[in-house]
């Protein structure tokens, strides 16, 4: 018991630290709860409201994952279009990571004006977020075979299609899970930004409505209910990760 | 050979580049994406129309003033968690926990709360600041660990204090990772800032984008992010040329 507590301290002093901060200002400086809720009425929002959370973060969740699949699904097919022809990725590298390290988000205003202020507009900016990590990624994990391996398929006369099948793809999971852990947090975050920029439904769209009706207990509410979901999707992916690069290295 | 190897990846490369502008130009000029694609000519000469430079170069200004303070920041707290965990091991694996969670709260959430706590003008410098914090704070601990155990027994035999074996061996190892950190932490402090200035900052690139997208000013929003994503590229290649050097000189 006393080492499990033990345990628990030294992993969340830091998160109870900031959630005692934060009760003891709300207290001391007695600042209006319209402004900064406690985070006892959060938490009581949230126990006590149950419904419109589950029902606005399960459609954010659908169309996170459901856009972080597409998006990977994308980048791995264009990364292995790319792989088939050296001039092809030749033209598709730098174009990867000169889009990986442009801020993603702020093409989000020119997405939400093409496609529309609509549900689909979400799911096409989780799509294209989740498409460059995995293009950029699985691409580099196509070229890292293991020392020597290139040469033994040669030397037993393995077509292309097999050294692909068995040889190139496999190598390329772990870089593969990799891209997987780091896209899906942002997939998550950038569907409630996308809902929250163009009020169509959803957490982003609670949160919006929820702060222009200073209803700040819900809003809060909303902002801890993401970062849990986002917190257990980075933990999902990463004892992915883990489970895989185990079992195949 | 290895020269040869050099210019074919440079070439096709800058051929891609073309390529992809050629497209947006082409797109563009036959209206395939509708009226919402302006082509690259368009965007560009709305872009370096003298009348519309002072407005630019305030927005510019705002932003990159905001970026720079917020990276600055983010960097300076970042090592100093890292250090602290560092030296005082026992607290690591809380600040593992903190620096995650913090991490994963949605932006759009953090904004109000910076709004009320410091103002609508520094509310994207904070975001910056926290998005740069945790890349930073990643990699300064991987880049902590990795001195050679070898290199610390040394020290240890000759009982150096553990604030000079930081100083003289931790952190010279640790640079190569830090400076990797700081190269991703760049599109990091651009996202930040332009999202906490959507957030009724009255200046910079983020207001000039929004309030572009709700008023149909396709030009200017083209603009706005155009000048965004370059200004993130270009210093993005830069730290790149520094992350070499590092590696060159620290491993």
């Amino acid at each position: 018991m006393t080492k499990m507590l033990k345990t628990f301290v030294s992993r969340y002093w830091g998160v109870a630290g900031v959630l005692l901060f934060w009760q003891a200002w709300v207290t001391i400086t007695g600042v209006n709860s319209i402004v900064v809720p406690h985070p006892i009425d959060v938490a009581r929002d949230i126990v006590t409201e149950p419904g419109v959370y589950l029902s606005n973060g399960s459609q954010t969740l659908f169309l996170a994952a459901l856009g972080l699949v597409l998006g990977m699904a994308l980048g791995t097919l264009v990364a292995v279009l790319a792989w088939s022809s050296d001039i092809l990725s030749g033209i598709l590298t730098p174009l990867g990571l000169v889009f990986s390290s442009v801020p993603v988000v702020a093409l989000i205003p020119i997405i939400a004006r093409l496609f529309g202020y609509d549900v689909k507009t979400v799911l096409a900016i989780v799509v294209i977020i989740s498409f460059f990590p995995a293009f950029v990624f699985t691409s580099a994990g196509l070229k890292t075979l293991p020392a020597g391996s290139d040469d033994l398929f040669r030397v037993f006369g393995a077509s292309r299609w097999t050294r692909f099948v068995r040889l190139v793809l496999p190598s390329a999971v772990p870089n593969w899970m990799i891209a997987f852990r780091l896209a899906a947090p942002p997939a998550v975050l950038s569907a409630m930004v996308a809902e929250f920029l163009m009020g169509t439904s959803g957490l982003g769209y609670l949160f919006r409505s929820a702060a222009s009706n200073f209803q700040t207990d819900r809003a809060f509410g909303t902002s801890v209910v993401a970062t849990i979901i986002s917190v257990i999707c980075f933990g999902l992916a990463l004892s992915a990760e883990r489970a895989v690069l185990k079992r195949w290295t | 050979m290895k020269h040869r190897q050099r210019i074919r990846t440079i070439t096709l490369g800058a051929i891609g580049i073309a390529l992809f502008l050629a497209l947006w130009e082409l797109i563009g000029i036959r209206g395939w994406a509708g009226l919402t694609w302006p082509p690259l000519s368009t965007v560009l000469a709305f872009l370096f129309d003298p009348s519309r430079r002072p407005l630019f170069l305030r927005a510019m200004t705002a932003s990159f003033s905001m970026i720079a303070f917020g990276y600055a920041i983010g960097l300076v707290l970042g090592l100093a968690a890292a250090a602290l965990g560092h030296l005082v091991p026992p607290l690591r694996p809380g600040l593992d926990r903190l620096a995650s969670i913090i991490h994963a709260i949605p932006t759009i959430a953090l904004a109000p709360l910076f709004i009320v706590l410091l103002s609508r003008e520094l509310t994207g410098m904070a975001i910056a600041a926290l998005g740069v914090f945790f890349v930073i704070y990643v990699s300064a601990t991987s880049g902590l660990a990795a001195s050679s155990a070898a290199h610390r027994d040394l020290f240890q035999v000759f009982g150096t204090s553990r604030l000079t074996q930081l100083r003289r061996l931790d952190m010279p190892a640790a640079l190569p990772a830090l400076v990797s950190g700081m190269k991703y932490a760049v599109p990091a402090a651009f996202i930040g800032a332009i999202l906490g200035e959507w957030f009724g900052s009255s200046r910079g690139l983020g207001l000039l984008m929004v309030s572009a997208m709700q008023n149909f000013q396709i030009p200017l929003l083209w603009s706005a992010v155009l000048i965004a994503s370059t200004a993130s590229l270009l210093i993005f290649g830069l730290m790149s040329l520094a992350e070499r050097l590092a590696y060159e000189r620290y491993r």
